[in-house]
C-alpha cells in the first residue's frame, strides 16, 4: 500500500471562502481536482502540501457551454466529459481528439482540463490543442479576476503564470473560422497509458475550400520545457497555397524550432526528427478537414 | 487418441467464480487479530560498507513493537542453489544493491512502521559502485562478492560433439552478437506475507509465493526453527513467472518478528519494492557463432553468454546454464559449444522469468537462422523444417524428446497464418516473420540436491458423500493447476470434476517443487494421477469383496461404477445405503451403482480411504557438469508466425496478428492451455517491444513503475490464434506435457524476423522501441 | 482530523469517519472488509483498484476517501445480484478469462460498464475501454471475447 501523507482536507462553499484558504497558506495549499497527478506525486513524496482544498462544493466549474460562437469549458470538466461531448466533438475536434489520447479511460473519468493546465507538465495532452484553438483561461484570484492565454500560460516544467492563492476557474475557447481544420498527433510507445515522446497540434485556416492558408497555428509539446508554437513554420505557411512540399518543408522548420531533452521516454534527436513527421501528418489532416468543411472546426 | 471424460474439455476453471466476484483472498487481504504490520528499510546506495546502524529513535516511536537488524536475524546464509547461499536476510557488513535489505520494523499500523524505517540512522562508507558487465570484471575492480573477486559468479563451459572440427564442413559460418535488456515480472500482484508465530512455537506463514517447499526450506534453515514446526500456505496468488519462486526477504523478516513480538506481523511490497527485488529476467549479451551446410543442414553452434545477474545469485545459478542448454533443440545439432559467464554487479538480482535463460538465446539464435537461411535463399519455414528434431531424438546435450510435434506445430502456423501467401507478397512496411522454441516440463532435479520426491499428493474420499479431496503442496499462481490436477484425478479416479475438491498450496499437504520450470501439469499431475489411481484401486477391492466381482472386471467412469462383464444385483447395498440415509431425498436409484455409494461401502469395510502418490523423475540426462540443468522428463515445443506492420517514418512497430502452435503432449484443459499460450506471448510482445528495467548512474531504477515499464495493454496485444498440437508425452500423466513457458520462446524473434520482412533492418538489441528502429532504418538507407 | 462522510457503496449507504489522507482503495478495503478492489500500484497505471464512482469507472487509488461522500460507489462485490452472476462474470468464468484472478475486478467493472453505455461495442472498444486495466496472464484474448459474447447474450 501506498500511503499519502497526512494533510488537511477542506471544501468551501464558495469561491470566496476557497480563495481565502488558498492564499492563507500560500503555495502549501492546493486545489485537488481529479487528482490523478497530485495524489501520484503526493506518494511519491515530490509534492507536500499541508492543505488540500476540494471545489466540489462550488457551482460554475463543471459546464461546457456555449460562450458567444466558441466554447466555455468549467476548470472541473473531466477529460472524459471534453472527448464525449457533442458540442466539443463538432466545434472542436482536435481537442476532443487530445482529450481522448490522455492516460487511460480511468484516468479519463477523473482528470480535469483544469488539471491538465495548472500542472503545466511539457508532454501533457490539452495545452497543444488548446493552444491551436487560442484558448484562454480565467484566473479567479482573491479580490481579482484575470484572463490570460495560453499561450502565454506556462513558463517552464511544472510551472505557470499562476500565483499562490489563484484558482483556474474556466477555459474560454473562441470559434474558429469557416475552413479551419486541425489535428493532434500523439507519439508514445504503447497503444494507451502514455505520456507522450512527442506530440503535435495543428491548425490550419483556409480563405475558401481550394484557397490559400490564411492562418497557421503549430504547437509541439514534450519537446521543450513548456508547450511551445513553432512560429517560422507557422510563418513559412501563412498565405501560401497548400501542397505536400509546402507541408514537408514546413515540418522541416518545425522540427529545428524545438529544444528537446533525452530523457526516460525518447533520444532529443529522435524527437526533433519526429516533430518533423507529426507536424507534416497532422497539416495535411488539418489540410483535409479545412478543405472539406463548410463551416469552421478544427 | 483415447476418448476421455474429464480431460482435454473445456471445464471451467475451479477457482474462477471467486475470482470473478472478488471473493478469493490473496496475501494482502488476510488479516488475524492483534496483526502488526513490518516495513522495511532498504539501501539507498548501491555499494556501501555498512558502519554503523542505530535504531534506538526508531525502537521509541510510539507504536513500535520491534526493530530488527542482521543482529538479530543472524548471518545464516541462503539462496536458490545451495551452491550459492549468498544472500542474508539483513545486510552485516555492506550493502551490494540499491534495495538491498538492512532491517525491518514491525508497528500497530503501516504509516508507524514507515516512520519508524526513516527514523534508523545508518552510517555508510561508499564503495566503487559496478552498474554493467565491463566495470565489474575490469582488472582490479572491487569485489561486490569476497569469495568472487574478479565478480564473475559463475562460468559454465560446455562442448558437445566438436565446433572447431565442424565448421570445416560449413559452407556458411555466421557470427552475430545480440542483447536484451533486464525485465521484470511484472505480475499484478506485489508479494505480500502474513507470518503467524504462535504460542507452541509453530510458525505459519501465508505468503504469495510459486513455491511453499522451498520458502518453507529457507525460512527454516535461516531462522533455525525446524521443519516440522514451519507451515507455509499459499493463499491466492497474482501471477508470479519466476520471480516469486524463491524465499524473500518478507517473509523470513515477517517470520522472526512474529516470532519476537508474539504476534501476527504482515508485510506488503510497494510496487516500487517489487522492481527492487527483481529475481526477474537477467540481460544476456550473447554472442553466437552458427555453421551450417549449403544445403541447409545446420551443424554447428557456439553460443557466448554473459549474463548481467545483479547483486546476488537467487536462480541466476541455473540460468547461466539454461542461456547456453535450451539451444540444443528443437533442430538436429550435433556440434555445440557454449561458455557462459554470470556477473555479479551492484543492482537488482536476477533470477527466473518465464522461459528463464532460454528467451533471449531463442531471440537471438532464431534470427541469425532466418539469416542464414536468407543467404542460402531458403524459405525460412522449409529451411526450419528441413532441420527439426523429431520425437525419439535426443540432442547433443542428452535431451531425449521423447515427444516432439515441431513439424506439427510448425506445419499447423506457416498455414494457420497463410505464410505461403505473404512471405515476400507483403507491401513495403508490412512483414511476417516465423521462430520456433522449446521448452523443459520440469527441471529433472530440484534446486538443491536431494532424493526427494518433486511432487506428492494424497486423495482422501468423504465418508459419505464420495466427495474426492485432493491434497497437493503445489502452487496454483493463475496458470490453472489446481483446476488441471482436480481434472487428472477425476478422470483417474472416475468421477466428475465437481465431484473433487482440490487443497493445494500448503506444506502441510505434502511436498512440492512448486509453481517453476513449468513442470505442475506433468510431475504434480502424475502424483495427484497416481494417488486417484490408489484411491480408485482400494474402493474396486472394497466392492470386489461385497459383490464378489473380480476387480479386473470393475471399472470407474463418470462417477459410477462400470460392470465390465454384466451387473451383478446390488439391490441390497442399496437398500443398506438408504436405510443410512433415511430422509435425504436423493438416494441415488438409477439403474447404475454410483461412485457415492461404492466410496461408502470402502469406508464402511475398511476406514478412510487414503490414496497416496508421489513422482520423481528417473535418472534423466546426461554426466557433463551442468547436466542437471535442463534436463526433464519431457520438453514442451512451440512455433509461432507473426505479422506486423511497421510505420516507416516513426520507426513504430504494431503486431498485427499471432498465430501460435504449441506441442503440450495432451491438453488436460484446452481453454487452459490457450491460455497459458495468449499470455506468454503477451510478454514475449512486451519484453519486445516495450519493456526494460533502467538505471540512472548511481545504480537506481529510474522506472520502478508500471506507468514507465510497460507491459502490453490490451490496445497493444493483437488478435492470438492458438492451435494446440498433441504428440501424446509418454512421460507425462494421459501424455501431457508443458505449456506454461514454452510459448514465449518463438514470440520475440518471430517479431524481429516480421520486422526484417517489413523493412530490411535486424535489430540486434532489446527493445524494439521506434526510436531504436527509427535510427536503424536511417543507417540502412545511408548504405 | 478525521472527516465524518455518508457514501453509498453497492446499495448500501454507509457512515464512517476517515482521516483526509486515506484513499477510496483503503476506504473500503480496511473500513469496509470490501476486499475484491485491489491494489497493484497505487499511482493509477494497473487498474487493479478499479471501482465506478457515480455511474464511471475510476482508479479508487487515486480517489481520496473524503472526496467520495456522497458518492454511489460500486465494487465487484456489487456486481452479481440475487439473481446470479452478471453476464461478463459468467462469460469470464465460461471462456477462461481469468488466470490469476487479480486484475479480474477491475476488468469486470470496466467490462460492465462499458456494456451498460455502448452494449454492442466493437472488438476496438471493447480493447479501448479496458486499455486502462492491466493483464500479465491473459493477453487479453479471451477477456475481449468474453466480453463481445456477454455483449451478445445481453442483447437477448
Amino acid at each position: 500500500m501506498l500511503l499519502l501523507p497526512k494533510f488537511d482536507y477542506e471544501e468551501p462553499k464558495s469561491m470566496r471562502e476557497a480563495l481565502a484558504m488558498l492564499s492563507e497558506l500560500k503555495g502549501s495549499a492546493k486545489v485537488i481536482a481529479g487528482g490523478t497527478d497530485l495524489l501520484v506525486n503526493m506518494k511519491k513524496g515530490t509534492v507536500r502540501p499541508t492543505r488540500l482544498v476540494s471545489l466540489k462544493k462550488i457551482g460554475g466549474l463543471r459546464e461546457i457551454a456555449r460562450e458567444d460562437a466558441g466554447l466555455s469549458i468549467g476548470s472541473h470538466v473531466t477529460i472524459s466529459e471534453i472527448a464525449d461531448s457533442a458540442l466539443v466533438v463538432s466545434l472542436f475536434p482536435v481537442l476532443a481528439r487530445s482529450a481522448s489520447c490522455l492516460g487511460s479511460p480511468l484516468i479519463r473519468n477523473r482528470a480535469t482540463i483544469g488539471g491538465n493546465i495548472v500542472t503545466a507538465r511539457p508532454a501533457a495532452d490539452l495545452p497543444p490543442a488548446l493552444m491551436v484553438l487560442g484558448a484562454e483561461v480565467q484566473l479567479k484570484g482573491k479580490g481579482k479576476s484575470r484572463t490570460v492565454p495560453l499561450d502565454s500560460f506556462f513558463t517552464g516544467p511544472g510551472s505557470s503564470v499562476m500565483k499562490a492563492g489563484e484558482v483556474l476557474t474556466k477555459i474560454s475557447v473562441p470559434a474558429v473560422p469557416s475552413f479551419t481544420g486541425g489535428d493532434y498527433i500523439k507519439l508514445g510507445h504503447r497503444a494507451a497509458l502514455e505520456i507522450a515522446i512527442v506530440a503535435v497540434a495543428s491548425r490550419l485556416t483556409l480563405d475558401r475550400p481550394d484557397g490559400v492558408i490564411v492562418d497557421a497555428r503549430i504547437v509541439l509539446s514534450s519537446v521543450a520545457p513548456t508547450a511551445v508554437h513553432a512560429p517560422l513554420a507557422e510563418k513559412a505557411l501563412t498565405g501560401q497555397r497548400p501542397s505536400e512540399e509546402l507541408f514537408a518543408r514546413a515540418a522541416s522548420i518545425a522540427a529545428t524550432e524545438c529544444s528537446p531533452i533525452t530523457d526516460l521516454r525518447g533520444g532529443a534527436g529522435y524527437r526533433c526528427d519526429m516533430v518533423g513527421i507529426l507536424t507534416r501528418r497532422t497539416l495535411l489532416k488539418a489540410f483535409h478537414d479545412a478543405s472539406g468543411m463548410k463551416e469552421g472546426g478544427a | 487418441m483415447k476418448a476421455y471424460n474429464v480431460i482435454n474439455t473445456r471445464l471451467p476453471r475451479v477457482d474462477a467464480m471467486a475470482k470473478a466476484t472478488g471473493d478469493a483472498r490473496y496475501a494482502a487481504d488476510l488479516a488475524m487479530p492483534n496483526m502488526l504490520y513490518g516495513a522495511l528499510l532498504q539501501s539507498p546506495l548501491a555499494h556501501a560498507k555498512i558502519l554503523n546502524i542505530d535504531t534506538t529513535a526508531a525502537k521509541k516511536l510510539p507504536g513500535v513493537r520491534d526493530v530488527v537488524t542482521a543482529k538479530e536475524a543472524g548471518l545464516v546464509k541462503y539462496g536458490v542453489s545451495p551452491a550459492r547461499y549468498d544472500e542474508q536476510v539483513f545486510c552485516s557488513d555492506k550493502v551490494r544493491y540499491v534495495g538491498d535489505e538492512i532491517a525491518a520494523v514491525v508497528a500497530v499500523d503501516l504509516e508507524t512502521a514507515m516512520e519508524a524505517v526513516s527514523l534508523i540512522k545508518v552510517d555508510y562508507e561508499e564503495l566503487p559502485v559496478l552498474l554493467d558487465i565491463e566495470s565489474a570484471t575490469t582488472e582490479g575492480a572491487i569485489a561486490i562478492h569476497d569469495d568472487f573477486p574478479g565478480n564473475v559468479g559463475a562460468e559454465v563451459h560446455q562442448e558437445f560433439g566438436n565446433f572447431e572440427e565442424a565448421l570445416k564442413e560449413c559452407d556458411i559460418v555466421r557470427t552475430d552478437r545480440f542483447v536484451n535488456k533486464r525485465q521484470d515480472g511484472g505480475f499484478l500482484e506485489p508479494q505480500a506475507c502474513l507470518a503467524h508465530y504462535d504460542l507452541s512455537g509453530n510458525l505459519t506463514l501465508w505468503s504469495s509465493t510459486q513455491s511453499v517447499h522451498y520458502v518453507q526450506r529457507s525460512v527454516s534453515m535461516v531462522l533455525g526453527i525446524p521443519i516440522g514446526k514451519v507451515r507455509v500456505i499459499k493463499p491466492y496468488v497474482g501471477g508470479g513467472f519466476g520471480p516469486k519462486a524463491a524465499v524473500n526477504t518478507m517473509e523470513i523478516a515477517a517470520s522472526l518478528m512474529s516470532r519476537r513480538t508474539g504476534k501476527p506481523v504482515k508485510m506488503v511490497f510497494s510496487r516500487e519494492q517489487v522492481f527492487l527485488h527483481s529475481r526477474a529476467r537477467h540481460q544476456f549479451f550473447h554472442e553466437l557463432t552458427t555453421g551450417v551446410k549449403k544445403d541447409g543442414t545446420i551443424v554447428a553452434l557456439k553460443n557466448t553468454c554473459h549474463l548481467d545477474g545483479g547483486a546476488y545469485s537467487s536462480f541466476g545459478i541455473a540460468t547461466i546454464y539454461y542461456a547456453g542448454s535450451l539451444l540444443g533443440a528443437p533442430y538436429k545439432l550435433p556440434n555445440m559449444k557454449y561458455d557462459g559467464y554470470r556477473i555479479y554487479t551492484n543492482k537488482p538480482t536476477c533470477g527466473a522469468q518465464r522461459g528463464h535463460g532460454g528467451v533471449a538465446a531463442r531471440a537471438a539464435w532464431e534470427q541469425q537462422l532466418d539469416i542464414i537461411a536468407a543467404e542460402l535463399k531458403m524459405d525460412p519455414v522449409e529451411f526450419r523444417l528441413k532441420n527439426i528434431m523429431k520425437t525419439g531424438d535426443v540432442t547433443c546435450n542428452d535431451f531425449n524428446m521423447s515427444s516432439l510435434g515441431m513439424k506439427e506445430c510448425l506445419e499447423a502456423v506457416r498455414d494457420g497464418s497463410g505464410w505461403s501467401k505473404k512471405k515476400g507478397k507483403l507491401p513495403k512496411g508490412k512483414g511476417i516473420g516465423a521462430a520456433c522454441g522449446f521448452f523443459v516440463s520440469g527441471a529433472g532435479y530440484p534446486i538443491y540436491r536431494s532424493e526427494t520426491f518433486h511432487s506428492t499428493a494424497t486423495i482422501r474420499l468423504t465418508e459419505d458423500g464420495g466427495a474426492v479431496n485432493l491434497y497437493t503442496a503445489a502452487a496454483e499462481i493463475g496458470q490453472g493447476s489446481d483446476t488441471i490436477l482436480g481434472q487428472i484425478a477425476a478422470e483417474a479416479l472416475g468421477v466428475t470434476l465437481d465431484d473433487v475438491k482440490v487443497h493445494s498450496g500448503d506444506t502441510d499437504f505434502g511436498v512440492d517443487l512448486g509453481a517453476y520450470s513449468s513442470r505442475q501439469t506433468l510431475m504434480s499431475g502424475h502424483a495427484a494421477k497416481a494417488a486417484a489411481e490408489d484411491a480408485k484401486r482400494q474402493v474396486l477391492e472394497a466392492l470386489s469383496e461385497v459383490l464378489n466381482v473380480s476387480p479386473a472386471d470393475l471399472d470407474i467412469a463418470k462417477g459410477v461404477i462400470v460392470f465390465k462383464k454384466g451387473k451383478p444385483d446390488f439391490s441390497r447395498l442399496r437398500t443398506a445405503y438408504a436405510k443410512e440415509h433415511r430422509g435425504w431425498k436423493d438416494i441415488p436409484s438409477e439403474g447404475e451403482l454410483t461412485f457415492k455409494e461404492a466410496a461408502r461401502i470402502a469406508f464402511l469395510t475398511r476406514g478412510v480411504i487414503i490414496g497416496n502418490g508421489a513422482y520423481k523423475p528417473g535418472e534423466l540426462g546426461g554426466k557433463y557438469k551442468g547436466a542437471a540443468v535442463g534436463t526433464s522428463p519431457a520438453y514442451g515445443c512451440s512455433a509461432q508466425v507473426v505479422e506486423v506492420t511497421v510505420d516507416m517514418e516513426t520507426g513504430k512497430v504494431t503486431v498485427d496478428a499471432m498465430t501460435d502452435a504449441h506441442d503440450c503432449g495432451f491438453a488436460i484443459n484446452r481453454t487452459n492451455v490457450e491460455g497459458q499460450m495468449q499470455g506468454s506471448l503477451s510478454m514475449g510482445l512486451g519484453e519486445a517491444l516495450f519493456e526494460e528495467v533502467r538505471f540512472d548512474g548511481k545504480g537506481r531504477v529510474v522506472n520502478a513503475s508500471l506507468g514507465e515499464y510497460r507491459i502490453a495493454t490490451a490496445l497493444d496485444m493483437p488478435n492470438v490464434r492458438t492451435i494446440i498440437v498433441e504428440s501424446d508425452e509418454p512421460n507425462g500423466p494421459f501424455g501431457a506435457k508443458e505449456v506454461g513457458e514454452g510459448a514465449i520462446m518463438p514470440t520475440i524473434p518471430a517479431i524481429l524476423n516480421a520486422v526484417y520482412d517489413a523493412v530490411g533492418v535486424r535489430i540486434n538489441e532489446l527493445p524494439i522501441t521506434s526510436e531504436r528502429l527509427y535510427a536503424a532504418m536511417r543507417e540502412k538507407q545511408k548504405k | 482530523m478525521k472527516k465524518l462522510m455518508t457514501l453509498t457503496v453497492n446499495d448500501r449507504a454507509y457512515e464512517v469517519a476517515v482521516a483526509p489522507n486515506r484513499t477510496l482503495t483503503q476506504l473500503l478495503r480496511d473500513d469496509l472488509n470490501l476486499l475484491g478492489t485491489k491494489e497493484g500500484c497505487g499511482v493509477g497505471d494497473c487498474g487493479a483498484c478499479t471501482v465506478i464512482m457515480d455511474g464511471k469507472p475510476v482508479n479508487s487509488c487515486l480517489v481520496l476517501a473524503v472526496q467520495a461522500d456522497g458518492s454511489h460507489i460500486k465494487t465487484i462485490e456489487g456486481v452479481a445480484t440475487s439473481d446470479g452472476l452478471h453476464p461478463v462474470q459468467q462469460t469470464f468464468v465460461e471462456m477462461g478469462a481469468i488466470q490469476c484472478g487479480f486484475c479480474t475486478p477491475g476488468m469486470v467493472l470496466s467490462a460492465t460498464s462499458l456494456l451498460e453505455k455502448n452494449p454492442h461495442p466493437t472488438e476496438h472498444e471493447v480493447r479501448q475501454a479496458l486499455s486502462g486495466n492491466l493483464c500479465r496472464c491473459t493477453g487479453y484474448q479471451k477477456i475481449v471475447e468474453a466480453v463481445q459474447e456477454a455483449s451478445r447474450r445481453m442483447k437477448k
